[in-house]
């Protein structure tokens, strides 16, 4: 299986496998690789944060020479005059700064959203078996939360880092031409500094790592509680839930804690070689001043510059947090992007046009969990027919369903569309040309148009219209399509949600039509007037009808009941109808018993 | 009241991490006015050409820093629980209010979960940053009184200039900071934006695929994306100006120092040693200006948030967010509770105990008293000022070992139900009034959108009080809080849409009851026995995010034996139809017909009519009996 989570029955939160074992070098290639498309804004940061550097490189030469010329007893006059340099040179630094943090924002946000929608379309395109084992509320933490970490990475640390080595080159150098010695010693005590940072950047990775999937499963917690509210009051659940939120906000505690003392362990090093760095620049220059090497001047500037490139360091020190944060963000965005669907495409082969034939042989599958869902299936539905598939909950039914439009793929055995292997067909094509409604009804934030369009502003109203019309939902048509849903559809009642579904077939022009319990949410009288809408989707296709209320299933061809897992039965509907030994017939006078079929009114049968 | 109020409060959760915490930094900012007083007479020694005497300080220096980084050790750790602390008892609140049933805790419920999620997570924040906040200001005011004493007895006209600068980050970052916020506001409305759709997509991916529209939902999300982009690098690089005109003070101030002072710098009095005192110091003044600043943004902001997140608790009232609880964290780490948590194993159940008893006397009503049992939830909760301590919200700790709680059994004698009205713009249901008598069967009926299912929430109590209006009287009792009352044992309910939780069967079922005794025979009457059975683990199955591991039918039979795990008085289903087969709908409703319970079921099916004593219809709106 795809995600090493789901074998062991562990649910999204468990899987730990998640967290780290890449190297940590990848992510910097990772990292590196997002950059590229935005190179030249990079570049043009790049320079503005040379200028920056060099800038706040000639505040302290000016205060060298007001020191050093003081001394030597210059006018006040040419002393205010260096001042005012000194000013001019900190403002203009500071502008420089002003600039440097605009232009990166910006260009790591536009860095960050090219990330987010590349996950966003990545995560969508993953199979089922991805989808039942990773919360919503856990992937928004990895497609919004691990990404804002990672731009502010780049935003923050990587502009410091350019800035800090910037900086040091230039203290070096210029120091260098006062005292070649001063300018080495400043040189190793840099480079020795930076090597403190270089070697333990990755030190607290894994506790980082930890922290955000605490922090995940935290969120994913509180969002699915959420969502279940309803039921949890109604069940008088509440302490219930809570003791549990107490529980993962404990672990996140206690996780947060550890990240800070990995972090601070690290923070200690660097801070000790600072501190080291700034008392040795002071005992040089005493030492320097005290054989006449250099002057008082001198010695200041050395202390000056310690200070300056003490700041930037002492800065990615603390940013090593986010450097942290952001490696730990990025070993995710890369091993969610290597999760691959275990659905290929790469089919190249077209079946020809109208509708399609659907074949299964010896069809087995399993969610790699050797609990078969599906066994020894073979089945031959001939291009234009109409089937339903019955059977109890739990045996299957879905399951072959989602076998036909490749939203999980067969564990053994072939299926076909018009007679090629599903495999061989591009996938787009095969999900152009078969129009499937899923059980769960799926809303989204916008209005009922968009709901029904998903955003696609190519659709005519004229057409939503008609399409509202043919599923009965008169309140939503016209001018009442732009009406403004809440998120997750708040605002319709669940049957009306499942019509709303059911309408976007009719945006469509499919050669197959796939329907999982399209009415299992309406009442027989709305069942009853869907049902000549449905029935109008049959002329010239392929339709393939899950239910378990027969009376949606009147009018199609043939019947297949599928129990645990295997087809019992397959055969013409009238045939098995008059057979009273079938499975299909006991069903229907289960049904009978059960339900009104025919669609007569309710008050009728009492 | 107020933000500062309210934040002191939440400040008084565990509040020993925020006050050590606290501690910690004022040393931590009060330390550089001594480190820039070392280095100050380092440079005088230095001047004076007395090497000696630097080497001694530049140890002390050493010294003074090593203090300084041990501080800030202890600091940061006290500090990072003390800030997750803050945060964690205003998500309690909040979650609690959303997840309690009735009483004078429970909020109003709120519409997408996606959205909510960033109450939780960015208003907390908001709040945190403030506590935050305040520890700086107070060690900045400590810090500079020192620094600026110091500084004008070295001389009072450069000290003056240096607080030029001082004064011109104090306005700026003011002015930025009320900009600061807007930005902040309008970037946290552009996330909630960008997570509430996130959420919506990653939750339809089967539907977007199926219907290929891939490309269409991505160009949307870019849109909301693009829009938080701006919002986002608007209200960073505010923040971004902030800081910098701050850090800019040391070296602005001392070009000022040296071009007001001159006249000194040329005789001398302003050597070496004063100027590395200026510049030690001047990178520290800055602070405090910053974090006025920023306070007044920062409390603003938290304002905001309190504002925020009062609309998830009861009365939309902030002092809800920050009643204080006593939850023990420390216990459940020691237990190891919370390693199984993180292993998937099931958890400890919590003892439920002594349920809401919302029903009040109807001849005590007459004589002006009410009898108003305790609320008596299973998580620990002193309650606090914020509600109202003499009646229901009097809560007791609770975690009694032991102590399977079942609450107080009402036997229902007859349900009467009278003008029950609930009304949003989308419909609802006017003025129901029916009777159900115990043992009887009674069944709703009526099209999609005609207001069944809102007939049902209305009266268990889940239509939001507000929106809710009638009397709903239990043996002759009016039942005063049908969310606290209408729980199990007495009412149980399986909504048309159950939602589950990523627990294991088991759990979900039993919901902290403990009473695993009677799980089997649960699972029979609900006719998903022989399913639990099939699976490896049994019923500590792990049933994934939102149960997706289970099919939908085996989702809605859990759901099932959810509600009648308890034994309800009365019980409550809304279509349980729609994702069973025949076959196992059949074979549910013989087993209800078993049980000796009284049942409200929406339902289509003529077995349900058959048995029914009264059918009720629904139609836009309206209930007519058949």
């Amino acid at each position: 299986m795809i995600d090493e989570g789901n074998s062991q029955a562990g649910s999204a939160r468990t899987d730990q496998t998640w967290l780290m074992s890449a190297h940590p070098s990848l992510h910097w290639r990772a990292t590196a690789q997002l950059i590229r498309p935005d190179s030249r804004r990079y570049a043009v940061l790049t320079v503005v944060v040379v200028i920056s550097a060099a800038l706040a490189l000639a505040g302290p030469v000016i205060l060298r020479r007001v020191i050093d010329q003081a001394a030597e007893g210059a006018t006040v006059a040419s002393l205010a005059t260096l001042a005012a340099a000194y000013l001019a040179a900190a403002v203009a630094s500071q502008l420089g700064a002003l600039a440097v943090s605009y232009l990166s924002t910006v260009t790591a946000w536009r860095t960050a959203n090219a990330v987010r929608l590349q996950l966003t379309g990545h995560v969508l395109g993953l199979d089922h078996g991805f989808h039942r084992s990773h919360s919503p509320g856990e992937l928004i933490e990895r497609v919004d939360g691990d990404v804002t970490a990672v731009s502010d990475f780049l935003a923050v640390v990587v502009v410091r880092v350019v800035s800090a080595l910037v900086l040091i080159t230039g203290a070096v150098a210029v120091v260098a031409t006062i005292e070649w010695w001063l300018g080495l010693a400043m040189g190793l005590y840099a480079a020795s500094t930076a090597a403190v940072l270089f070697v333990q950047r990755n030190e607290a990775v894994e506790e980082a790592a930890a922290e955000m999937q605490a922090g995940a499963a935290l969120y994913g917690g509180i969002e699915e509680r959420l969502t279940a509210s309803e039921d949890l009051r109604a069940n008088g659940a509440g302490p219930y839930a809570m003791d549990r939120f107490v529980t993962e906000t404990a672990r996140y505690v206690q996780v947060a804690a550890g990240r800070e003392r990995a972090f601070l362990r690290l923070w200690r090093r660097l801070q000790f070689s600072i501190v080291a760095g700034v008392s040795l620049a002071l005992v040089i220059g005493a030492i320097g001043v005290g054989s006449g090497a250099i002057t008082i001047g001198s010695a200041f500037l050395l202390f000056q510059y310690s200070r300056l490139i003490q700041h930037p360091l002492e800065e990615i020190g603390h940013e090593l947090e986010v450097v942290q944060k952001a490696n730990g963000a990025m070993s995710r965005v890369v091993k969610l992007l290597a999760v691959q669907s275990s659905i290929v495409d790469n089919g190249t082969t077209s079946p020809p046009d109208g509708a399609m034939s659907i074949g299964l042989d010896n069809v087995t599958f399993d969610y790699g969990d050797n609990e078969p869902v599906l066994q020894a299936i073979d089945l031959r539905i001939e291009a234009g027919r109409s089937v339903g598939i019955v059977g109890p909950t739990g045996g299957g039914k879905t399951t072959l369903s989602r076998l036909l439009v490749r939203f999980v793929e067969a564990s053994g055995g072939e299926v076909r569309m018009g007679g090629v292997a599903i495999a061989e067909l591009p996938l787009a094509e095969l999900r152009r040309r078969v129009a499937y409604i899923p059980q769960t009804v799926d809303l989204v934030a916008g209005t009922v148009a968009e709901n029904l369009t998903l955003y696609d502003p190519d659709i005519a109203e004229a057409q939503i219209d008609a399409a509202l019309a043919e599923v009965g939902l008169d309140r939503f048509r016209g001018s009442a399509m732009h009406q403004h849903l809440g998120p997750g559809g708040v605002g319709l009642s669940a049957g009306e949600g499942q019509l709303l579904a059911l309408a976007r077939v009719w945006l469509r022009e499919p050669d197959v039509v796939i329907l999982d319990e399209p009415t299992s949410r309406v009442d027989p009288e709305t069942e009853l007037q869907l049902e000549t809408a449905i029935n109008t989707l049959f002329a010239g296709r392929t339709v393939v009808i899950v239910a378990h209320r027969l009376s949606t299933l009147d009018a199609v061809d043939e019947i297949v009941v599928v129990e645990h897992g295997r087809i019992v039965e397959h055969d013409t509907r009238s045939a098995l109808v008059d057979d009273p030994r079938s499975r299909f017939h006991h069903l229907l006078s289960t049904g009978l018993e059960l339900d009104l079929v025919g669609g007569r009114r309710p008050e009728e049968g009492q | 009241m107020g933000t500062s109020r309210l934040t002191t409060r939440a400040t008084r959760h565990e509040a020993r991490y925020y006050w050590a915490g606290g501690v910690a930094f004022m040393v931590f900012f009060v330390l550089p006015a001594l480190l820039g007083y070392v280095v100050s007479l380092a440079f005088g020694a230095l001047s004076e050409g007395n090497p000696q005497r630097l080497y001694w300080l530049a140890g002390l220096l050493v010294v003074l820093e090593m203090v300084r980084m041990f501080v800030l050790h202890w600091g940061a750790i006290w500090f990072t629980q003390a800030w997750e602390y803050i945060r964690a008892v205003l998500r309690y609140n909040m979650l609690d209010a959303q997840l309690v049933s009735g009483g004078p805790n429970s909020g109003r419920p709120v519409a997408s979960a996606g959205q909510a999620i960033t109450r939780f997570r960015d208003d907390t924040e908001d709040v945190a940053v403030l506590a935050d906040t305040w520890i700086d200001v107070a060690g900045g005011v400590v810090f500079t009184v020192i620094a600026l004493s110091v500084l004008a007895t070295v001389d009072t006209r450069a000290t003056v200039a240096m607080v030029l600068p001082m004064a011109v980050v104090g306005v700026v970052a003011t002015l930025l900071g009320s900009r600061l916020r807007l930005a902040h506001l309008a970037d946290r409305q552009a996330t909630a934006e960008v997570t509430g759709l996130l959420d919506d997509v990653l939750s339809a991916a089967t539907t977007i695929k199926a219907n290929g529209a891939e490309a269409t939902v991505l160009a949307r999300t870019r849109q909301v994306m693009d829009i938080r982009r701006e919002t986002a690098v608007r209200s960073r690089v505010y923040g971004y100006a902030i800081r910098s005109f701050s850090q800019s003070t040391a070296e602005i101030g001392l070009g000022l120092v040296i071009l007001v002072g001159a006249v000194s710098v040329q005789q001398g009095r302003l050597g070496p040693g004063q100027l590395a005192l200026f510049l030690s110091y001047g990178g520290w003044l800055g602070f405090l200006p910053r974090m006025i600043g920023l306070l007044v943004a920062r409390s603003n902001q938290a304002g905001v948030a309190f504002d925020g997140m009062a609309t998830l608790v009861a009365d939309n009232d902030p002092a809800n967010t920050v009643i204080e609880r006593h939850l023990d964290y420390r216990q459940r780490v020691a237990d190891g509770r919370a390693a199984d948590v993180a292993n998937g194993v099931a958890g400890g159940a919590v003892d439920r105990d002594v349920p809401v008893s919302g029903v009040v006397d109807r001849g005590a009503v007459d004589r002006g008293v009410v009898d108003r049992g305790a609320v008596d939830r299973g998580v620990v909760d002193r309650g606090s000022g914020a509600v109202d301590q003499g009646a229901l919200g009097r809560s007791t700790v609770d975690r009694r070992v032991g102590a399977r709680g079942v609450g107080v059994r009402k036997p229902l004698q007859r349900l009467d139900v009278v003008g029950l009205q609930a009304r949003f713009d989308s419909g609802g249901i006017d003025e129901a009034s029916f009777s159900l008598e115990r043992g009887s069967f009674t069944v709703i009926t009526g099209p999609v959108g005609s207001g069944k299912s809102t007939l049902l929430r209305a009266l268990l109590g889940l239509v939001w009080r507000v929106e809710s209006r009638g009397e709903v009287w239990w043996n002759g009792e009016l039942i005063e809080d049908r969310a606290a009352f209408m729980v199990p044992p007495n009412a149980a309910y399986l909504p048309q849409v159950p939602q589950l939780i990523s627990d294991s069967v088991a759990d979900n079922i039993l919901l902290g009851t403990g009473n695993r005794a009677v799980l089997d025979q649960v699972l029979v009457t609900a006719a998903v026995s022989d399913d639990i059975q099939a699976m490896v683990a049994g019923v500590d199955t792990l049933i994934g995010p939102r149960g997706l591991r289970l099919s939908g039918g085996q989702r809605q039979r859990v759901a099932a034996a959810r509600a009648l795990v308890q034994q309800p008085e009365l019980l409550v289903l809304d279509d349980v139809s729609s994702a069973l087969d025949v076959e196992t709908e059949l074979e549910l409703w013989h087993n209800l017909a078993a049980a000796d319970t009284t049942v409200l079921a929406v339902s289509h099916r003529r077995t349900a009519w058959e048995r029914a004593d009264q059918v009720l219809r629904v139609e836009g709106g309206r209930l007519r009996s058949e």
